[in-house]
């Protein structure tokens, strides 16, 4: 079931370029995701994975001599992170649909890649496997940002590659030394598998210089603050719909890393840098938000919200307290259902406004859009985390998590909720309300544009009214996930008193 | 039925309307829209009354009844809950509500008969009115907030109505980041009081608290100071007023319903609300009882020098809600309650005449331009009289007895609280002084342009090029500006309604609980408040003073307002001159949007600038960026310059290489 | 006759190649020696093969006929492809894939 959900995206979007035509491709690549989202719909409803359980297991010896392990499973932790993925791809590969571009074939073939590497990493459960799929998710995207991208796309993707790179290969380094250590503590054979890497626990000093190879590469990859040099270029130079998946579902690996490998292996590292990684967060919620204060690109102004909205789950996540990682995966599926429209009405927007993507150019666009206006208005609502929103009932967790473990640091995230209402409405007033800018030509949303953006709306509003939709599965396998990290946590800070 | 189910319906009812208008705005033509949206917010009013009926029957003990529909996010101790509590402080606030409510939808029926707009305002106006009614019946803290930051972004949406002004959309931004900032300090304010009560439920808090807090302790009086945060910024009250006057950009109906009648006031609500929790911690009373007491002075100030209509009645509705704020903290529950319903009744009644009086003009609100409108606008002068009387508290009237009856519990409480006692009668006079200002300027005198071509020729003034006052602009005619289409109350049968019900209401309002005469709002609000442990029971002397003084005091703030503005016109002119210095500091708002823009908005807006300008150019790009992309490209250059594309170099390299493996392994041997 | 003339044989011819490929600047000349080289290890092979009486060299012999066939086959190719964009018929002036 698993394997079919990964592989159905990348196998459909080669069928569909080896058919070629443009509309084949396009068709075949949506149905492909299509049937990605049916699965994930299906696991949803299905889902019984109380206590914690991983369920759906696949399970066979890929390379026996490595002890590297095709290994798959399902539980409350990527449960609706798959379904989060495929519904982002899904409505992106629609997107890309209505548009005509270049080269179509490979674009889709690139993207169905994407997908299944994406949804390979959150279901791996082992960690070779995991890095692989890690990798393999970046490829693609560096094909669309170098191929499809904007004037920039160059240098862009220089950029791109070489942060990712480094953090892909600290990532690796620092799996193979897990590996090979754990296997040498414990005397087994060598196993990548995430139990087998839990059950024993290394030393002290071992973990730290391991936590900190993975965090250099979840970090790059969300983009936390300082690392997140790569992204305003390669943001401004992503073609919409590569944007709206990169930003939405990409950025989640790394904060799943965070959550499903990083604080179950290597708990007492975690502990240790909890402050620091808490700091990391804080910071990068400060700075995106004032970053974005000062932007005009409409694009940037989301990325840096974006760098913002990240910095709120790596708090979350190291917290260390249940609410806060229940907080953290709830705002992770939050996060993507808005940030992805964002970027789609930022192309309408600037299809309005004469192609610029600034907001010194748009303005007034409500006027003949009342529906395109209504749909950015919740979308805005929801990602400067409105009371009633999903995004809301995410960060009320992670705050009251932190809230319970570090007093100040809650305090001072809390503006970070009050910065966030003012660069987001910010974005909406100066493009949909505010006198016409120069080239403003006010249309409606077009039926094609609406049968994108709605299905968003849709999730946004069931996740404002319904969370515990979310919660109430991913409850078990969060809290056992960071137990041990918060066991440690209590001990060492009862030993401090 | 049951009351709870009563009061779904009330909920559901503004809802419904605010979709229907949402969805056929296109479809509905002419005034359907919003006769949609008066009838949706009748049938909430109509099933608050049954509610009321309902809440009658049960036992005055078990007037505490709570309805859950689902779980929003029950995880790991968390229990936020779609619960609704009906008790008599949340009926009477949905009674008051509602009611206030429909009538203002009412009177925007014809007088945003003519706005581009029309449907888009009664979706708007619905969404408002669902929201305050989940935020006064909310059974549990998150759904609290929820419709305390609904209300909030309505009111966002409400006052950049006319969204191509970009004085609306600034004073839209302005009123919402201050109120997410009250949001933040009630989400913050319930993390207190949650790390020790573990709930969200309201009613369960309240039942732990006194188990888990010791009166006075630090977490509850952080709990409570950061609740009054909240409470600040949603009632304007100093120093989080500022967007108060600004918001008075909305049109006209918007700020008799969101900022003078229902939703300044929910500071009010939620203090009554909490008041369990400020029972624990006097101190937070206390300073809401003082920032209560200085709004209603400094507001009173700065209505005496304020020249734009609606800024002064906005000014007024500030310092009415600090006599409201001062009143619950000090725990006269009942007596603020009281005064919020009759506040409702007459600032309504003020700002819908307000907006008669500013349609007869074209749009233009300085009171600089008006004069003489006795004549031309007898109803809408009428009601301006009895609204004036209300607010002024002039026996009998609503406001005399409501606003007293916070006074006289002050004066109970004793101590210091006899000052709050004494600066409330000082606001009385000022109350007087800035509402008689107002109506003289705009009623008595000469009649001006406007008014002479509407006695005249029976024409509402139209401006040829209509312009925003605030600004200069030209005004977009695609969106709407407030002024030419909209009607005046003598002409529409609607708006003479609704003000006609309101005046009634202002005059007789007070019979609710005239002293020794009628108590029946304390006895229908004693359920609620019998755990109360704050008593004002004053002395029947200092009952007569009271009633003796406020009577005195706005008769004779009139018959000031009179000799000055009326009697002898150069005086006020005179007295400016005399009282410079004072005059200057009330004619600037007490210099505080400025104090804050200094404190707060220039170091944000520097910080921003920092980040880009400096800190992301030199440390992210240069150091950071640039130090990574210039280690690869050093060792990329490197490996280049072998490369030098003459293909005789290269075979001299392969040569010499398969030459020395050669030389190699030759010497191994 | 020992292996040793023949070896000596095919390293002069190894090192004439050799020597005229990297002075020569003509391609064809180029060309030209590369053939030399690779007789020179055909010759090589050949010998050894005779020397230890089985036919393995010969194959090896074989197949590098056939690949330096298609070698001057492309090689040709290029340089006429060459000549026809009117490009000069030089090595050192050929050098577009410099770094």
């Amino acid at each position: 079931m698993l394997s079919i959900l990964i592989w159905v995206p990348a196998v459909a979007a080669l069928i569909g370029t080896i058919a070629g035509g443009r509309r084949t491709a396009g068709t075949i690549a949506s149905l492909g995701s299509l049937g990605a989202l049916g699965i994930a719909i299906s696991l949803i409803a299905g889902f019984n994975g109380q206590g914690g359980q991983l369920t759906h297991v696949i399970d066979t010896v890929w390379i026996s001599s490595l002890g590297i392990h095709y290994s798959l499973g399902l539980n409350g932790l990527n449960l609706f992170l798959v379904s989060m993925t495929t519904f982002v791809f899904a409505l992106a590969v629609i997107a890309s649909n209505l548009r005509s571009g270049a080269r179509p074939e490979l674009y889709f073939l690139l993207l169905g890649i994407a997908e299944s590497a994406v949804l390979g990493a959150l279901l791996a459960q082992d960690l070779a496997l995991f890095v692989g799929f890690f990798d393999l998710m970046l490829i693609p995207f560096y094909f669309l940002t170098g191929m499809y991208g904007g004037p920039g796309r160059v240098m862009a993707t220089t950029k791109l590659v070489i942060y990712t790179f480094v953090g892909s290969l600290l990532m690796l380094a620092g799996a193979v030394a897990l590996a090979v250590l754990t296997a040498h503590a414990s005397g087994h054979q060598i196993s990548f598998a995430y139990s087998a890497l839990q059950a024993t626990r290394l030393g002290r000093g071992t973990q730290e210089w391991i936590f900190l190879l993975f965090a250099a590469a979840f970090l790059v990859k969300m983009p936390a603050f300082p690392l997140h040099g790569w992204m305003p270029d390669g943001y401004r130079e992503m073609p919409l719909e590569v944007l709206a998946v990169f930003s939405s579902v990409l950025s989640k690996v790394g904060a799943y890393g965070f959550l499903a490998i990083v604080l179950p292996i290597l708990p007492d590292a975690s502990v240790h840098f909890q402050t620091l990684l808490l700091l990391i967060g804080l910071i990068s919620i400060l700075y995106g938000s004032a970053m974005a204060f000062t932007q005009t690109n409409a694009r940037l102004i989301i990325g840096y919200s974006s760098v913002a909205q990240l910095g709120f789950i790596t708090m979350g996540i190291f917290a260390l307290a249940p609410q806060g990682a229940q907080g953290a995966v709830l705002q992770m599926v939050n996060h993507a259902i808005v940030v992805a429209p964002l970027f789609l009405i930022v192309g309408l927007l600037a299809a309005r406004a004469g192609g610029s993507e600034d907001i010194r150019d748009m303005g007034g666009i409500a006027m003949r859009a009342p529906i395109l206006a209504t749909v950015f208005l919740i979308v805005t609502f929801a990602t400067l985390a409105m009371p009633g929103s999903g995004n809301f009932v995410g960060e009320i967790l992670i705050l009251l998590g932190l809230f319970k473990t570090k007093l100040v640091f809650s305090i001072i995230a809390f503006t970070g909720v009050l910065m966030a209402s003012v660069y987001m409405l910010r974005v909406f007033i100066r493009s949909m309300h505010n006198r016409a800018g120069p080239e403003v030509v006010s249309r409606e949303l077009r039926w094609r544009d609406a049968a994108v953006l709605v299905p968003f709306v849709g999730a946004i509003l069931l996740f404002a009214i319904y969370p515990q939709i979310e919660l109430s599965r991913a409850q078990d396998s969060v809290t056992s996930s960071i137990s041990a990290a918060q066991t440690i946590a209590s001990t060492t800070s009862v030993a401090d008193r | 039925m049951s009351a709870t189910a009563a009061a779904w319906i009330v909920l559901a009812a503004p809802l419904a309307g605010t979709i229907i208008n949402g969805a056929l705005f296109r479809r509905l033509p002419g005034r359907s829209a919003g006769w949609i949206g008066t009838g949706a917010v009748a049938v909430s009013f109509i099933f608050a009354l049954i509610t009321l009926a309902k809440i009658q029957s049960v036992a005055p003990g078990a007037r505490e009844l709570t309805s859950t529909l689902w779980t929003i996010a029950g995880t790991t101790g968390v229990d936020a809950r779609a619960t609704i509590l009906v008790d008599p402080l949340s009926v009477l606030m949905i009674c008051v509500v509602a009611g206030v409510s429909t009538l203002i939808h009412l009177y925007s029926v014809s007088y945003l008969a003519g706005d581009r707009g029309y449907s888009r305002f009664f979706a708007y106006l619905n969404f408002f009115v669902f929201s305050m009614l989940l935020l006064v019946l909310a059974g549990n803290f998150l759904l609290l907030i929820v419709g305390w930051a609904f209300v909030g972004a309505a009111s966002y949406m409400l006052i950049s109505f006319w969204y191509r002004r970009t004085t609306a959309t600034s004073a839209g931004i302005k009123a919402f980041v201050i109120n997410v900032l009250g949001d933040v300090g009630l989400v913050l304010g319930t993390f207190f009081i949650f790390k020790h009560t573990g709930t969200f439920d309201l009613l369960a808090s309240f039942h732990r608290a006194p188990h888990v807090f010791t009166s006075g302790s630090g977490d509850v009086t952080a709990g409570c100071l950061l609740l009054l945060v909240g409470a600040f910024a949603k009632s304007a009250q100093i120093p989080l007023h500022t967007w108060l006057p600004d918001a008075m950009e909305g049109p006209t109906p918007v700020s008799a319903l969101i900022h003078a009648a229902t939703m300044v006031t929910a500071g009010v609500y939620l203090i009554a609300r909490m008041h369990p929790l400020f029972q624990l911690a006097p101190a937070a009373g206390d300073v809401g009882a003082v920032v209560g007491c200085l709004t209603l002075l400094i507001a009173g100030t700065i209505g005496l020098a304020a020249t734009d209509l609606k800024r002064v009645i906005a000014y007024s509705t500030m310092s009415q809600i600090g006599y409201m704020i001062m009143g619950v903290s000090i725990g006269a529950y009942t007596a603020g309650l009281f005064h919020l319903m009759t506040h409702a009744f007459f600032k309504a009644l003020l700002f819908m005449a307000a907006g008669s009086l500013i349609s007869a003009m074209g749009g233009v609100q300085s009171l600089d331009r008006m004069s003489g409108f006795r004549r031309a606008l007898p109803f809408t002068f009428a009601c301006f009289i009895v609204g004036g009387l209300a607010l002024s508290g002039v026996p009998p009237f609503s406001g005399y007895f409501s606003k007293d009856s916070i006074l006289l519990f002050a004066a109970g409480r004793g101590g210091w609280h006899w000052a709050l006692w004494a600066a409330g009668y000082v606001g009385a006079l000022l109350t007087a002084l800035y509402t008689f200002r107002m109506i003289f300027r705009a009623f008595l005198g000469e009649p001006c342009a406007e008014a002479l071509e509407l006695i005249e020729t029976g024409h509402l003034h139209h401006p040829e090029a209509p312009t925003n006052p605030a600004n200069g602009e030209i005004e977009d005619t695609d969106v709407g500006f407030p002024g030419p289409d909209h009607a005046v109350a003598e002409r529409a049968i609607p708006m003479r309604a609704a003000m006609g019900i309101l005046a009634l209401l202002s005059i007789v309002g007070g019979i609710v609980a005239i002293p020794h005469v009628t108590s029946w709002l304390d006895r229908f609000l004693a359920p609620t408040f019998a755990d109360s442990t704050l008593v004002g029971n004053a002395s029947n002397g200092v009952l007569a003073l009271g009633l003796i003084l406020g009577a005195v005091v706005s008769i004779g703030g009139i018959a000031a307002a009179y000799y000055i503005w009326v009697a002898r016109p150069q005086l006020a002119g005179q007295l400016r001159e005399r009282f410079a210095p004072l005059a200057t500091l009330f004619e600037n708002k007490w210099y505080f949007d400025e104090l804050i823009d200094t404190l707060v908005v220039r170091p944000g807006a520097w910080f921003g600038r920092f980040s880009q300008n400096t800190f992301e150019r030199v440390f992210v790009n240069g150091l950071l960026v640039g130090g990574s992309t210039g280690l690869v490209r050093a060792s990329s250059a490197l490996v280049r310059a072998t490369q030098s594309g003459i293909l005789r170099v290269y075979a001299a390299l392969m040569l010499l290489g398969a030459a020395a493996v050669a030389l190699y392994f030759l010497l191994q041997s | 006759m020992s292996i040793g003339w023949y070896l000596a044989v095919s390293a002069i011819v190894f090192a004439i190649g050799a020597g005229g490929v990297l002075v020569r600047r003509n391609p064809v000349v180029i060309l030209l020696c590369l053939e030399l080289m690779l007789n020179a290890a055909n010759l090589a092979l050949i010998g050894f093969s005779r020397m230890w009486g089985n036919g393995d060299g010969q194959v090896f012999a074989l197949v590098v006929i056939v690949v330096a066939a298609c070698e001057v086959t492309v090689g040709l190719g290029l340089i006429v492809a060459i000549h026809r964009r009117r490009l000069p018929i030089d090595v050192d002036e050929l050098r577009e894939l410099q770094g």
